[in-house]
């Protein structure tokens, strides 16, 4: 059965950033500088042949975009500058929206208007909740202690049900991208036990994101400071996301300092800046290609991302240091930052957290299954011995 | 006639002051309006068709750079407002050359005519002066060559200028010729030859054009011989000289991969079939005449004169054909194939010499050995007659060609040569294997599709897809590429790499394209006068291009160019036509020159 | 008769010979044959010194008779010819042998190539006493000039022929000059108008004094030989008492150009049964009119552009057709620039963009989001009817070769890009003008690298797309190589022809008239007189069927003498024997 081309796939695909995608004439240079591409999977040139053509139910499928750290090495080697690192990074942003079931994401990706609306409204909204709560429950003047302006067993139980949503949001996208390409995407029989064979791929990439590295590993570097930083900020987030979580009261809890979880919030925070700061820069000054086109929705992340964190120390300062006026108001700005950005969560760049150990998670497990049902013809047979 | 002038442009780098020529056009003859839309314009087909329809226009003139661009949408807008397509001209600047100094007064010229109904190029005729028939052939390769011989053998004069000790050019260096693959030396040297006896034809080795005055007709041009320290006439070739010669530097003509004296003769069948010293490297003249000298003492016809001093020729000329041909892109600024890193990384022409005959192994084709140069005590690479000859060979085509980068143009022959590599390396080594990577394989000429086909048969292996990395692992190369019909990464051990290395214009072709002052394309290619109509002439009356100098091309292209070339040489000499600056025709001449054509 | 003083010059073609055949062993050999002065090898005979060897020993050893074994005397019997010349000993006291293309180029096995080409070089020396010294003979040369085509490689070659001073007659089949050509309006890379270009060449052809023009006509006869050819042309409007023109020239330059391909010859593309699929030259009719739409009357949404149908295939023709790569890229851009919101797709199998600005205009058609599909040549798409639920009319079935995917392809409009193919009358041509032709039907050069221009009939010049498919600059540029080639020719003002021709013994002639049939070139007369045939010798073209057919053996070919020719065969058989005296060292 002959599959449809959709010459107008890439004029949607322009919108998720693959701009000069149309450039490219398939000379394949990018898969033979690409570290990560493989016998089993051949990247950057087939995606952007399945873009270019729109074979769109072929794509949806692909795990290939999210093998791809976006080291960039395709795009400098490219003869015709087709840019193949920023295509598979909109294909990416493509996935994310057809793993979304609610359709939010592919609003948020098309249209920076919607998605920074969404923002501000949401923000002004919580502003308008907790200051309304505050002053209702609360006193401005008292920041920890149980009449606090935002008592915080009240914010922990908010963030806990809140939070929970989102999981749920998570899990069904999550699910779907295993439908996409472990059910539509191959023929192949997968043995329920290979998902237990290979569990530990999912925490193994999340924590390491090795594969980062050896991007940079293949270029000859020996330290690489995207990577390290990327990490930081990723256990930073992390870090936090749980303390928030499950320690807020201890954070809040005053006036002494609780080390047991304070020291981790203070490291976490440090990951945190530090990430931030560099790939705001990097993005300003485009040093790097990856860093050349940005696309809204990663100014969004990395800024948003950047006011929670200043905002979250600030407040940290100004409690510590008894300006407890101050340290609620920033507080409550604070949460306007988090609320929305919380709600962004499933539907943006951010649930590459989750979509990217998964990938890596189903891509072994698919060429395992391969492999193990020898149906792979070895690429290297014409390699001379 | 209501004619209607839009300006539209799709380039923004234009030496045209548009509004001025906007204001010419409107005072020109039953122009009605003029508009001037912009660079590369988003032009609605319904407001234009409007335009149309409310000037009731009948006919419709586009100006700028590359007009015929747009030209599709006036068409359409045309059709809908019920003007006659027919009826809509172009006012082309590129085509006609308006970007030098008088690039006003060109555009100015072409629009009248494309008011008038009447091809640019039927006014733009320059000429009438008194022409010289003698002419000067700027390089001695297969193109000046070919020029050369067609005038002469017309029995007018001919002056040919050649950089090297010898003509014969790039060609003089292959050994086979696709698609044919008859032998370059059997077909070029009856050539070289005829040039060498002409007795029309005054043969200037080792010489420079320095400066060119005068206008076309008779062009006064100052010629730099170097000195060939050795007297043409009494040097029998005999090579006793080169035998004593303490001196071995890398020899030219073989591409740097075997070394030849300082007395030297560059290959066997050079025409003059003369020895020369190269000045730099011999011992004598660089000691000011102190040391060594023994080639003089052993020359049996005492005509080696290492004191002898560069001449400066004055001549003049009516014509000048530019025929200096071009170069490989240097290949060293492309790392990751590991040129000059990895020593059986060769280009083309390395390979070219090192198959053929006449080469450094007699055509043997090997991989380099290695050995301890007595000099500097450190090991180098060489190719040795007794080499061992490789097993697997990859080719890469398109290296520093299609490539933002390097050379955004094709270099049109690549595909081919690479193909007769293929073929070159089967013949000579039996069971080798061949792995070509290609982007598309342009087999276009008469015969190429089906020599293409043939060495597909022979079972070299072809991969479509590039390759950008060639890498050394424990000492073999290792060429990895993208088998995109086969949907395979394959990763091939190879034991030489050939790379299909693009072509850019010879080194100093941007300085004499100043001396004869003529124009240049973005890659640095001489520019024709007329892409289609006129492709040998440029903008410069009575100065000509033939062959690679205008733009890649294969040999049948190169010697057809060179022979039209002629033609317009012998034609100016009976009629004068073409010699003479379109820039010394004024607006009114053109004017009254369109105004006064019938066309037919 | 004075005693043969043989000498023999053995090349070895870089290794092009020496590689298979023992060059050396050959010249031991053949110098203990009698009346061999010396025998002499060199790497490349044909260079420089090689010939200047030949020279310098004729003179030294007084040498009477050269035998050089080398190349193919096609190649380079002038050149040594020269070299005798140079010598002062009589051009015709030469023979060839050629041990490259009929021993070494064909033969494995060094032992059995060696002995052969032995026997060859002893069948050459026994021919080679028996020359006898002949002097070519100079006819003049009629500076007027039949150029037969009227299109742009035609008219070219007219103006710059007449521009020279020389007159010139174009012969052109159509009412009107300008050839295919005519029918193109703009031309890939750069947008540049064919209708001017072609328009200024008609006007400049129709008013120059110096070129005669006959339309609607054809050449119908050609006698005579370089220098001196009479043509017959007649006029093609049917009525066949208008008595034909004859005209007198002394070159023709060959110009017919190309038809284009039958595109229904395809049967799967289905071009004339299917609505909406049509061809390049019915594409280019409608952006002339400034309407590109369906059947339906309606801008199409989507247009497929196929490229080489008739080209690049071994059912229809092999070959490339060289321009309709970039001509699709101008379809594609002038479709998208008339209807912006059409979506194009480009169905190509390599794509050719090897001229000057053609990468270029590559790179835009890209840019303008052109989707290129790539196919295997021998695994054509196949076009069929959509679906009335289909968003439009066709869908295009092809194995795309970079996805490796089975796709179809929807489309409202499919353009097939036909190649261009030899004439039909293309043969007739040949005949008429005795050239010959390659098995696609394109005229054959004289040398495809050297001689792009002439043909192996001396003053028959062949320019344009009727040699091969071209693109305009590479045609003017060969049609203004054909003009110098004549121009250099006709400012001699005579021409040598060889001495080698045939003879009538008019005492042994019995007047049968056998010859004067049968001779190809019709350079047989009969004296009416004197009752026996004779030969015009400019006109001999040296085949020998005369002097074969001659029952009273009156006829004798110079240069080919029976005694020579039989000379020679027994000298194979003869040596046959002597080359079995190599033993491979």
């Amino acid at each position: 059965m002959a599959i449809r081309v959709n010459p107008g796939f890439i004029d949607e695909l322009d919108r998720y950033g693959a701009e000069d995608v149309q450039l490219c004439y398939q000379c394949g240079d990018c898969s033979t500088v690409c570290p990560h591409a493989d016998e089993y999977y051949k990247f950057p040139r087939k995606s952007l042949r399945q873009l270019q053509m729109g074979l769109e139910q072929k794509i949806e499928t692909t795990l290939e975009p999210w093998l791809c750290y976006y080291c960039g090495q395709c795009s400098e080697q490219c003869p015709r500058e087709a840019d193949p690192g920023e295509t598979m990074m909109s294909l990416r942003r493509w996935l994310i929206g057809v793993y979304d079931f609610t359709g939010i994401a592919r609003q948020f990706f098309k249209s920076k208007t919607s998605e920074i609306l969404t923002i501000v409204i949401i923000g002004l909204l919580t502003g308008g909740f907790f200051l309304f709560y505050g002053f209702q429950h609360g006193n401005i003047h008292i920041y920890d202690g149980k009449d606090a302006f935002l008592n915080s067993s009240f914010i922990h139980h908010f963030d806990l049900s809140f939070g929970l949503i989102l999981l749920v949001f998570l899990l069904i996208n999550s699910v779907r991208m295993w439908y996409f390409t472990m059910i539509k995407g191959t023929p192949l029989k997968i043995p329920w036990w290979m998902y237990l064979k290979e569990i530990y791929q999912l925490p193994w990439h999340f924590f390491t994101q090795k594969r980062y590295a050896e991007c940079e590993v293949k270029r000859g570097h020996k330290v690489y400071m995207p990577w390290i930083l990327h990490l930081g900020l990723m256990l930073g987030y992390v870090t936090m996301l749980i303390l928030v979580m499950v320690f807020i009261e201890q954070l809040q809890y005053g006036p002494e300092i609780r080390w047991q979880v304070h020291f981790f919030g203070y490291l976490a925070s440090l990951g945190l800046i530090a990430g931030t700061v560099y790939f705001i820069r990097n993005r300003f000054i485009k040093n790097y290609i990856q860093y050349k086109k940005s696309h809204s929705t990663d100014w969004v992340f990395v800024v948003l991302l950047f006011f929670i964190v200043i905002t979250g120390i600030a407040q940290h300062i100004f409690h510590r240091t008894g300006f407890y006026e101050i340290a609620n108001y920033i507080y409550v700005a604070h949460l306007m930052f988090v609320v929305p950005w919380l709600f962004r969560m499933p539907f943006s760049k951010w649930s590459h957290l989750v979509y990217r150990p998964l990938a890596m998670y189903f891509a072994t497990i698919r060429k395992e299954t391969l492999k193990r049902q020898e149906k792979l013809t070895n690429p290297y047979a014409l390699s001379i011995k | 006639m209501r004619i209607g002038i839009f300006f539209c442009q799709i380039d923004n780098g234009l030496k045209i002051n548009i509004d001025s020529v906007a204001k010419y056009a409107a005072n020109l003859q039953e122009v009605e309006i003029v508009q001037i839309l912009g660079v590369k314009p988003r032009i609605n087909i319904d407001q234009l068709a409007e335009t149309i329809k409310v000037n009731q226009l009948n006919r419709i003139v586009i100006a700028g750079d590359i007009p015929g661009y747009f030209k599709p949408l006036f068409t359409k807008a045309a059709a809908t407002a019920g003007c006659n397509p027919e009826e809509i001209w172009l006012a082309s600047f590129n085509e006609h050359g308006a970007s030098g100094e008088d690039a006003n007064e060109r555009a100015k010229a072409i629009i009248a005519c494309a008011t008038m109904g009447v091809p640019f190029s039927l006014v733009a005729v320059g000429g009438g002066n008194p022409v010289n028939h003698t002419t000067l052939v700027i390089g001695g390769g297969i193109a000046g060559i070919q020029a050369s011989l067609e005038i002469a053998n017309a029995g007018k004069l001919v002056y040919l200028v050649e950089q090297n000790g010898t003509i014969g050019g790039h060609m003089a260096m292959f050994d086979k010729t696709f698609p044919t693959l008859d032998c370059a030396a059997c077909i070029l040297t009856p050539k070289m030859v005829s040039v060498g006896q002409h007795e029309k034809i005054k043969l200037l080795t080792n010489s420079k054009v320095v400066s060119v005055s005068g206008k076309p007709g008779t062009y006064r041009v100052k010629i730099r011989q170097r000195p060939r320290y050795v007297d043409i006439e009494s040097c029998i070739a005999c090579g006793l000289c080169s035998e004593v010669c303490p001196v071995k530097v890398p020899s030219e003509f073989d591409e740097g991969i075997s070394l030849r004296k300082a007395i030297y003769i560059p290959f066997p069948q050079a025409v003059p079939n003369s020895y020369l010293v190269d000045g730099e490297n011999c011992t004598y003249i660089q000691s000011g005449g102190q040391k060594c000298g023994v080639c003089i003492k052993k020359c049996p016809k005492e005509c080696i004169h290492l004191d002898e001093e560069e001449k400066t020729i004055d001549i003049e000329v009516g014509n000048i054909i530019i025929a200096t041909g071009y170069e490989l892109l240097d290949i060293r600024k492309i790392e990751q194939y590991g040129y000059g890193i990895y020593p059986n990384v060769l280009t083309s022409l390395e390979f070219e010499r090192l198959t053929n005959a006449s080469g450094s192994t007699g055509g043997r084709i090997v991989m380099k050995s290695k050995r301890i140069n007595k000099k500097t005590q450190e090991e180098e690479w060489y190719f040795s007659p007794e080499g061992i000859p490789p097993r697997n060979v990859a080719l890469i085509h398109c290296v520093g060609s299609r490539n933002k980068k390097y050379n955004r143009y094709c270099s049109r022959v690549c595909c081919m040569y690479s193909l007769k590599f293929a073929h070159l390396l089967r013949e000579k080594i039996p069971n080798v294997n061949v792995y070509e990577f290609y982007i598309d394989m342009r087999a276009f000429g008469k015969g190429y599709e089906e020599f293409a086909d043939r060495i597909r048969q022979e079972g070299t292996f072809i991969v479509r897809g590039h390759t950008a990395s060639v890498s050394m692992k424990d000492g073999e190369l290792i060429v990895k590429g993208e088998d995109i019909f086969h949907d395979r990464l394959v990763e091939f051990k190879v034991d030489m790499v050939i790379l299909a290395v693009g072509l850019v214009p010879a080194k100093g072709t941007e300085e004499l394209s100043r001396i004869l002052g003529i124009s240049r394309d973005r890659d640095g290619w001489l520019s024709e006068l007329d892409y289609n109509g006129n492709p040998t002439d440029t903008d410069r009356g009575g100065i000509y291009v033939a062959g690679m100098c205008q733009a890649p091309k294969d040999i049948p292209d190169t010697v057809a160019q060179a022979s039209a070339v002629a033609a317009g040489v012998l034609r100016s000499h009976t009629s004068g036509l073409g010699v003479g600056n379109l820039s010394s025709i004024s607006l009114t001449e053109f004017e009254k020159r369109a105004k006064n054509i019938k066309i037919k | 008769m004075e005693t043969c003083r043989i000498g023999v010059f053995i090349c070895a073609c870089g290794t092009n010979i020496a590689k298979i055949i023992d060059v050396e062993a050959v010249a031991q050999t053949i110098s203990k044959l009698p009346d061999i002065i010396l025998v002499k090898t060199y790497k490349y005979m044909c260079s420089n010194p090689g010939q200047e060897m030949i020279s310098q020993n004729i003179k030294e050893h007084k040498l009477n008779r050269i035998v050089v074994a080398a190349c193919s005397p096609n190649m380079h019997e002038r050149t040594f010819r020269q070299a005798l010349q140079v010598a002062e000993l009589n051009q015709y006291m030469l023979e060839m042998v050629n041990i490259r293309e009929q021993c070494s180029w064909v033969h494995k096995d060094t032992v059995e190539a060696t002995r052969k080409a032995i026997s060859l070089i002893y069948a050459a020396i026994n021919r080679v006493k028996l020359h006898d010294s002949l002097e070519n003979l100079s006819v003049k040369m009629n500076p007027e000039v039949l150029v037969i085509g009227g299109g742009i490689a035609g008219m070219t070659t007219a103006l710059e022929l007449a521009d020279a001073g020389y007159f010139v007659h174009i012969v052109e089949k159509n009412s009107h000059l300008g050839g295919n050509l005519s029918r193109v309006d703009l031309t890939a890379p750069y947008f540049y108008s064919a209708r001017d270009l072609i328009s200024e060449r008609i006007t400049r052809t129709l008013n120059h004094t110096k070129i005669h023009v006959y339309l609607n006509s054809k050449v119908t006869k050609i006698t005579g030989y370089v220098g001196n050819f009479e043509a017959e042309i007649s006029k093609l409007n049917g009525n066949s008492k208008e008595k034909a023109d004859v005209i007198k020239i002394g070159n023709i330059a060959v110009c017919t150009g190309y038809k284009e391909f039958d595109a229904s010859r395809v049967t799967h593309y289905g071009y004339g049964k299917l609505q909406d699929v049509i061809t390049s030259f019915d594409l280019e009719k409608m952006l002339k009119k400034g309407q590109v739409v369906t059947s339906s009357g309606k801008p199409p949404k989507y247009v497929a552009i196929i490229h080489c149908v008739g080209s690049r295939n071994v059912e229809f023709h092999a070959y490339c057709s060289r321009v309709c790569c970039m001509t699709a890229l101008k379809y594609a851009h002038e479709i998208k620039s008339a209807i912006p919101d059409c979506y194009i797709s480009d169905i190509y199998i390599d794509m050719h963009a090897f001229g000057k600005g053609h990468e270029d205009f590559y790179l835009k058609s890209s840019e303008a989001k052109t989707l290129f599909l790539m196919y295997e040549k021998n695994d054509r798409p196949v076009i069929h009817k959509a679906k009335p639920k289909d968003d439009c009319n066709l869908l295009i079935e092809v194995n795309e070769r970079l996805s490796g995917e089975h796709i179809e392809i929807p489309a409202d409009l499919v353009v097939l890009m036909v190649g261009m193919e030899a004439r039909a009358d293309a043969e007739e041509v040949a005949h008429l003008v005795n050239i010959s032709q390659d098995k696609d039907g394109w005229f054959i050069e004289s040398h495809p690298k050297l001689e792009p221009v002439a043909t192996s009939t001396d003053g028959v010049f062949i320019a344009g797309t009727c040699v091969a498919p071209k693109d305009i600059p590479d045609t003017v540029a060969q049609a203004r190589a054909a003009a110098a080639r004549i121009l250099a020719r006709i400012s001699k003002g005579e021409i040598e022809v060889d001495a080698v021709f045939s003879e009538v013994n008019p005492d042994l002639c019995s007047g049968c008239r056998f010859c004067n049939k049968l001779c190809p070139f019709s350079a047989i007369t009969f004296n009416e007189e004197e009752k026996h045939s004779e030969v015009i010798s400019a006109l001999c073209k040296a085949c020998g069927v005369c002097v074969s057919a001659c029952p009273s053996s009156a006829i004798k070919g110079r240069h080919f003498t029976d005694k020579q020719i039989l000379a020679q065969i027994d000298g194979i058989c003869k040596g046959n024997e002597f080359a079995l005296s190599y033993e491979n060292a």
